[in-house]
Order: C-alpha cells, then structure tokens, then sequence
C-alpha cells in the first residue's frame, strides 16, 4: 500500500511487466496496474471521461505502457453506444445498455489516451451466442452495466453481428468474456446496477457470504464467519447503484469481524449516499448514474493481496462509480450517529462500537466517517440518526483508507463543510427540485448554489487530475447536423427555448445549467446575437431527451424559479419552430420588364457588389433605407434601454447576489 | 481556475472576434463565393459564417460574419460601408457592417475562470417572488421585441413598395423618352417648331 504522500497524485501503482519495446527498449509495457486504489488488467473494460461530455465513453484497455518521459498511456479499443452511431444504425433495435464493439480499421477502432483518463471500471459482458464465448450466467448479466454481441466496422461503418477473429489485432478470446471470471468464485452477489439510467430500477440484492472461509481463499488470516451482508438500501427504490462490498482483509483480528467500507464518492457530482435512507430519494436518482463523470473509483486496495476469489469480487465492485457499501456483521456493528454538526470540519460522532478495541488506532478513519456522516445526517431531514452499520477494520485497512481517500478528502471536506455549514441537504444540488417537495421549508437559500459552485470547482478540478481522452470523439461520426435534430425535435416536441440566460454563456454551459438543474442531458444551442438580440436576455434552444423531459423542464421553470448567477431568474417555454416557406427580403428592387433578364445575369455572375454612385437613383433610395435603419436602431436602442432599466429595479430588490 | 491552455484559447477567439466584421441588411440570396468576392476588395476574406436565424421571423434580413485577415482589414471594410452605401448582391438597400461582437459566435470558447452557479429558490424565499417578476419581465420584453421587429419589418416591407413604384415610375418616364426619341416624334416636333435635336 502506498503511503500518500503529497496526496496531490492520485495514488498509481505499477503492477505486472509484460515486456519492453520502442526503438530504444524504452518502453515498458505491463498488465496491470493500481489507479486510484483499483487495480485494472489487460483487457479490463472502463469507463473514460471527456469534458463536455454527458456519458462517459466505454473502452477495453488493449495495451498499458510507460514512456520513457514517465508518461503513462493505455490503448482504448473502443465500444460504441448505440446513439454515437445511430446513423448507421438503421432500423435496427438497440437495447439500452448495448454497445458496439468497434472492429475494421479506421478512425474510431482504437487509440491511445493518456492513462489518468481512465476514471472508472465497466462491466460490459459479451452476450455473444459465439461458441468461442464463454456464455454469462445470470448474475452476471444482472450486473453488467453494459452488454455487447454486435460490432460496428469503423471503414465500412456497418454494423456486423458477428465478431471477428482479431480485433484491433487483439485475439477475440480477449475480447469476449473472460474463463476466469466465470470460475471466480462470486463471493457476493452484487448488485451494481449501475445502469439507473436505462431505467431498470431494479432493487438491490441481498448479499450473503457464505460463512466460514471462502473456498478458494488461501490466506489464513482471514476468516469471515456468519456474515450476512446486507445493502441496507434494499428496500427503497433508489438503492440502484448502493453496491455491496465485502472488505474481507482483516488479518490481524479476532474472529468474526468485518471489514467494512462505509465509501461513497464525494468526487462524484451526484452521489446517492443516502440510499439507506427514509426512502425519499428514488426515481431521479436513477438519472444520475450516466453522470459519474469524474467520480473515481475509490478502492482499497488492499483488497490487491486478497487470494483470486477476493480480487474477482474487487473487480465486480470497482465498476461501479456511485457506490456505498455497507456490510453489516452480525457480531460487529458500529453505529454511527452524529449528534452535533460543528460549523468546522469534524462532526462529533458518537460511536456505539460493540467490538470498541477494533476502533483504537483509527484514528483516520472516524475523521473521515465523519465527514460521511456528516452528509448522511444532513441528508436525513428527520435527524434521524443514520444506519449505518459497519463493523470495525483493522488498522491498515483503515489507514489504507485513509490514504486512497486523502486527495478526495480534501475536496469532499469543502464540500461537507458547505453543506454542513448550511444544515441542509446536499442532495439538494443534485435534486434541487425536490427541496421544495421534502424539505420543510427552512433551508438556507444560498447553499444550493454555492453548492454548485462547490461542485464546479470539484469537476474542475478532476478535470486536472484526469484528462480527457485526446481525441475528441464526438466528432469522429458526427451526430446529424443541428438543423435536422431541431427538426426532429420539434416533431417530437422536445424542443424548449430558454431565456433570460447571459448572452455570454455559451452552449455547452447551457448544457451544464440544464444538467445541474434538472438532471438532464441535453443539446443546447445557443441563439447567436445579432443587431436587433436583446443584451440583457441571451436565448438557448435545447433539445430533451424525451417530450416528457421537455415539458418537465418548462413546468419546473415556469413554477418554480432556477435563479442563476448575476440574479437572472431562467424562463423557459416549449416552442416549434416551423421553417416557413421560402423567406423574403425587403429592399432588393429589380425592375418589373427587366426581372427576367436580371435575374439570369445574377445567377451568373460571381461578384454583384457595388458602392453606390451619388447623384442616382439608387443613391437616394440607399438614403432612405439608411434612414429607415437609422430610425429602427434608434428604436431598439430606446426599448432595450427601458427595459434594462426595468430589470435593473426589479433585480436591486433581489437579495442574492 | 483555469488552465493556462483554455486562457490562450480565449485570448486567440478574442483576436478572431476583433478581426471579424458583422454584416446585416443581407439578402437572402446571398451565398458564400458572392460574400466573398464582394469583401475580397478590401482585404482577404477568411471566413464566411451566415447567422442562422432559428426564432426569429423568417423574413428578417440575414446576417453573416465575415473575418478577415486582420484588424486593419475589418476596420477598412466597416469604415467603408459607413461612408458609402455599399450594395451586394442587389440594389438600393446598403448592406451594414459593424465589428463583430463575442456572443454573435457559435463557437465561442467558454469564458476562462468563470463559474456559473444556479439554484431552484424556494417558493417562501423573499426573491421568490421577485425572480417571478422578472421572469414576467423577461416575457414581457421578448414580446416587445418581438412587436418591434414586427413594426420593422413592416416598414421595410412599405419603403420597398413605395420604392417600386418610384423606381417603376421612373422606368417608365425614361421608357417613354426613349420612345419619344426611336419613333421619330421628337424629330417631328422639331421640325414643327423650327428646332434641331441632333
């Protein structure tokens, strides 16, 4: 376990060699490497993240190595979600969480990206029917958060249903599932549905460990007896992607205890830590989980020197971004409940520990629970204190914790004392909307924002840690042009114009303020300003997902109020534009008799302008457009002004700031 | 906050915003080769982008920007249409230029360092109401707006009409001239009064 020492690095281990190559031998190639507190190997499928991006784009790690300059890169062969080649696609049906493995050659099939891209692990199961693929079992499929069986050629850009022998010069043995994975004993049954997105709400699963050691674990320390994991979300619908995990590396304890992992991923705009709670979070929640967009996976890797069986449950977990893990012991419960929630950085936690000596050197461990609890209690309007159970860890593991954890400490701190300091909800920024639903009605005004902004400057900040891939993927197969998804759009009526936004903004902030207001994505695009563009009210179109979204969105704004920064309340309204026929123009004049003629020569000839001549007639009437012009920007001029300084008023009267 | 790459690409959007001119008063018609040409007089052109018009209604004037290759090139091309009535693709109306402006771009750059916060307010919250208010304002205003452009193009649409009838006229009074002169009566009323009309 590697100590964190400037805690600015995300913690990064090197793990098996595999060989050196580049033209001076150079280059060191591996097979597995530690990111982050996840170990990752050949062929493991992740997720990696692009700035601007909703969803974050799924590849298989096909090659890992070390340049000579330090710099860590992987080879992403790629998957392909069904909407990023929906061109190509057809009439053909897509499942929701299908992807296309990318195959041929040619832009798009693979490339190299920089290793700190990688934010996460992915669950893509191959549901091929092949012989050659080792078929998934139903717990498997249940946890997959993606499936593939299909390819998408990038040359010829077809969709194929049969894989081929080598992809991207990579054996397909690698490509499909893997034996390995089959013959792993699945120590837990882990829900990880992750994929809240594609709607399937499916509850979460008891987990039970079989008592007594594991079959296939060798080390001798271990002993996890009679333990009965049980993902205390369960029982509310919005425990999607609440995950259990087993910490089984307690080696220097007494029998029967229980590490456990109570971690939820402050990096992540859009936790659900309050799985457990009182059942209030549950539809819009399963939005959220296509945004774990800069959540890391946050692992303890101690889990590493776990015998196989172990480090198989580790890769099941390690998927899923949004996590929390909650194992409860039957012997060792700790319950944490937070009496006071002091204004600084610590919440006084009173720990009712059966087993009280596992808890002597942790002294790591209860800071940063507390900061958890801290969102937990802040969560439950009730003061209800939070049940979260979890048995004591031994002193490494809690230190290893520590460790992993202390870069996202950091920012998770900001954000607990935010939010601690207003006593509100931080769910509120996720789902701002239900505040005025649950809440009671005494919450701070200001939290959610700063909230936000909080949320901001944590993206920011990832954004550094972890660069996006390289290539801008969006543009390898473009999407259809604006006009045609406007189109469509306006047939499908998810077409909304918002207003009174900063003209300054540009179109994908829009989309962040659409993201972050109703946990929604979106295409935006902002009105372009022209002469006669209102400076004070800047104009987006956006398209919704789904007609539902749309009128969601405009409900929402029109009853409640999204206020913005510079006190600029958002309005919305749901619009069609219909292209009339062929657009006319004033002021263009051609003489009846000589149209004919004219109009030949125009079609003709390339240069058409001139400066007008005085003393013609032209020139006069040019004087009277000019005029006209004139008077219309004086016109504007004066309404624009009257109208700022009627939103001037009204906006001093507006406290925030 | 922000990089130090995103900061130089603001600075290098800024440098393109200032060497771009906005021009309205287009026709329709118009297309890219004839924008091209027309401001080939007076520099080179490096870009034509038309504004597309989504909300608006369809027969207000198209607008384009136009970059040039440098400051000087635009400031010639806006001082110019300032001074002469300057007509593309059609006549008498005078096409406009004035420097172009940040937010008339599509592919503007995110502002660096700037944070954007929101928040639902809620519905007891003193600025709740307030916010309402604006929103209604914020209506309000479009619609006016939206009346103004009405009235607008209104008026152009009147000043071309009348202008057709000026200019038909005017044809015709030449058309008649002419006449007089190829059918041999202005010859003849020479002669009728003793005068010569060579």
């Amino acid at each position: 376990m590697v100590e964190a020492d400037g805690a600015e690095n995300l913690e990064f281990e090197w793990g098996k060699k595999r060989g050196v190559g580049g033209k001076k031998k150079d280059v060191q190639f591996y097979e597995t490497f530690t990111y982050d507190g996840v170990e990752y190997t050949l062929y493991d499928s992740v997720y990696l993240y692009k700035e601007g991006e909703p969803d974050p784009y799924v590849g298989k790690i096909i090659k890992i190595w070390e340049n000579s300059d330090k710099t860590k890169k992987v080879k992403i062969l790629w998957f392909f979600r069904p909407c990023e080649i929906q061109n190509f696609l057809g009439n053909e049906d897509s499942a929701e969480n299908e992807l296309f493995l990318a195959c041929g050659e040619g832009l798009g099939l693979a490339n190299v990206n920089p290793l700190e891209a990688i934010s996460g692990k992915c669950n893509v199961v191959c549901t091929s029917k092949d012989n050659r693929n080792p078929q998934p079992s139903d717990e498997e499929l249940q946890a997959a958060d993606f499936i593939f069986f299909r390819a998408f050629d990038v040359g010829n850009r077809r969709i194929l249903d049969k894989i081929e022998e080598k992809v991207a010069g990579i054996e397909v043995k690698f490509i499909f599932n893997r034996i390995d994975l089959q013959k792993t004993n699945v120590v837990l049954k882990l829900d990880s549905d992750k994929k809240g997105a594609s709607g399937n709400a499916i509850a979460s699963y008891e987990t039970v460990v079989p008592s007594q050691q594991t079959p296939t674990i060798e080390h001798t320390n271990l002993k996890t007896t009679g333990i009965s994991i049980d993902n205390l979300g369960k029982d509310n619908a919005g425990s999607n992607s609440s995950l259990v995990k087993q910490k089984s590396s307690l080696r220097e304890k007494p029998t029967s205890t229980v590490g456990v992992e109570s971690d939820e991923m402050a990096k992540s705009n859009d936790r659900m830590e309050n799985d457990f709670n009182d059942g209030t979070k549950s539809g819009p929640i399963v939005k959220e989980n296509t945004d774990s967009k800069a959540s890391l996976v946050e692992q303890k890797s101690l889990l590493r020197k776990q015998p196989a069986s172990s480090i198989g449950t580790e890769v099941k977990i390690s998927k899923t971004n949004n996590r929390q893990e909650n194992v409860s012991s039957d012997k060792t419960t700790l319950r944490f409940e937070d009496d006071s929630i002091m204004v600084g950085k610590r919440v006084d936690i009173e720990k009712k520990v059966k087993s009280a000596k596992d808890f002597g050197e942790m002294e790591d461990r209860p800071s940063k629970r507390a900061k958890f609890d801290g969102f937990v209690k802040v969560d439950d309007k009730n003061k209800k204190s939070p049940q979260i159970l979890s048995t004591g860890l031994d002193s490494n593991d809690a230190k290893a914790l520590a460790t992993v954890t202390a870069l996202d400490d950091k920012s998770r701190l900001k954000l607990a004392k935010d939010t601690q300091v207003a006593e509100k909800d931080p769910f509120k920024k996720v789902k701002p909307d239900d505040k005025t639903k649950f809440s009671n009605g005494k919450l701070p005004k200001a939290s959610p924002g700063r909230a936000l902004d909080e949320d901001k400057k944590i993206d920011h900040q990832i954004m550094e840690v972890t660069r996006r891939p390289d290539t801008d993927r969006s543009r390898w197969f473009k999407g259809l042009p604006w006009e045609d998804r406007m189109k469509t759009a306006n047939e499908q009526g998810t077409l909304v114009l918002l207003q009174n936004l900063d003209p300054t903004y540009t179109s994908a902030e829009v989309e962040d303020i659409v993201w972050h207001g109703f946990k929604e994505s979106c295409t935006a695009k902002m009105i372009q300003q022209t002469s006669i563009s209102s400076p004070h009210s800047g104009q987006a179109l956006v398209i919704f997902k789904t007609r539902e979204a749309a009128e969601i969105a405009v409900r929402k704004l029109d009853e409640g109020c999204l206020l913005l920064s510079n006190g600029r309340p958002l309005v919305g309204s749901k619009i069609t534009c219909y292209p009339e026929k062929k657009p006319s123009f004033f002021g263009h004049l051609v003489i009846d008799k000589l149209k004919h003629q004219m109009q030949r020569e125009m079609k003709e000839a390339v240069s058409t302008s001139h400066c007008s001549q005085p003393n013609t007639i032209e020139y006069e009437m040019a004087m009277e457009w000019c005029l006209l012009q004139e008077r219309s920007d004086c016109a504007w001029k004066k309404l624009y002004e009257q109208q700022g300084e009627a939103l001037r008023k009204l906006k001093s009267s507006l406290k925030f700031k | 906050m922000a990089s130090p790459s995103t900061q130089t690409d603001y600075a290098a959007f800024e440098e393109k915003v200032k060497r771009t001119v906005y021009l309205d008063n287009l026709s329709p018609h118009i297309t890219e080769p004839v924008m091209r040409s027309a401001l080939n007089q007076f520099g080179n052109v490096k870009s034509v982008h038309f504004i597309p018009n989504y909300i608006e209604p369809r027969n207000i004037p198209q607008c384009a920007l136009v970059e040039m290759e440098d400051l000087m090139q635009a400031e010639a091309v806006v001082s110019m249409t300032s001074h002469h009535y300057f007509m593309v693709s059609g006549m008498p109306r005078p096409v406009r230029a004035r420097p172009a402006e940040v937010t008339m771009f599509d592919d503007r750059p995110k502002m660096p360092g700037r944070t954007i916060q929101c928040q639902w307010l809620d519905e007891n919250d003193p600025d709740f109401k307030v916010a309402q208010k604006i929103k209604g304002l914020t209506k309000l205003n479009a619609a006016q707006s939206a009346f103004l452009l009405k009235q607008q193009l209104q008026e152009e649409e009147s000043l071309a009409k009348y202008q057709q009838d000026i200019l038909n006229a005017n044809y015709k009074k030449h058309e008649v001239i002419d006449n007089i002169m190829v059918d041999g009566t202005a010859r003849r009323l020479a002669d009728r009064y003793n005068l010569s009309c060579d």
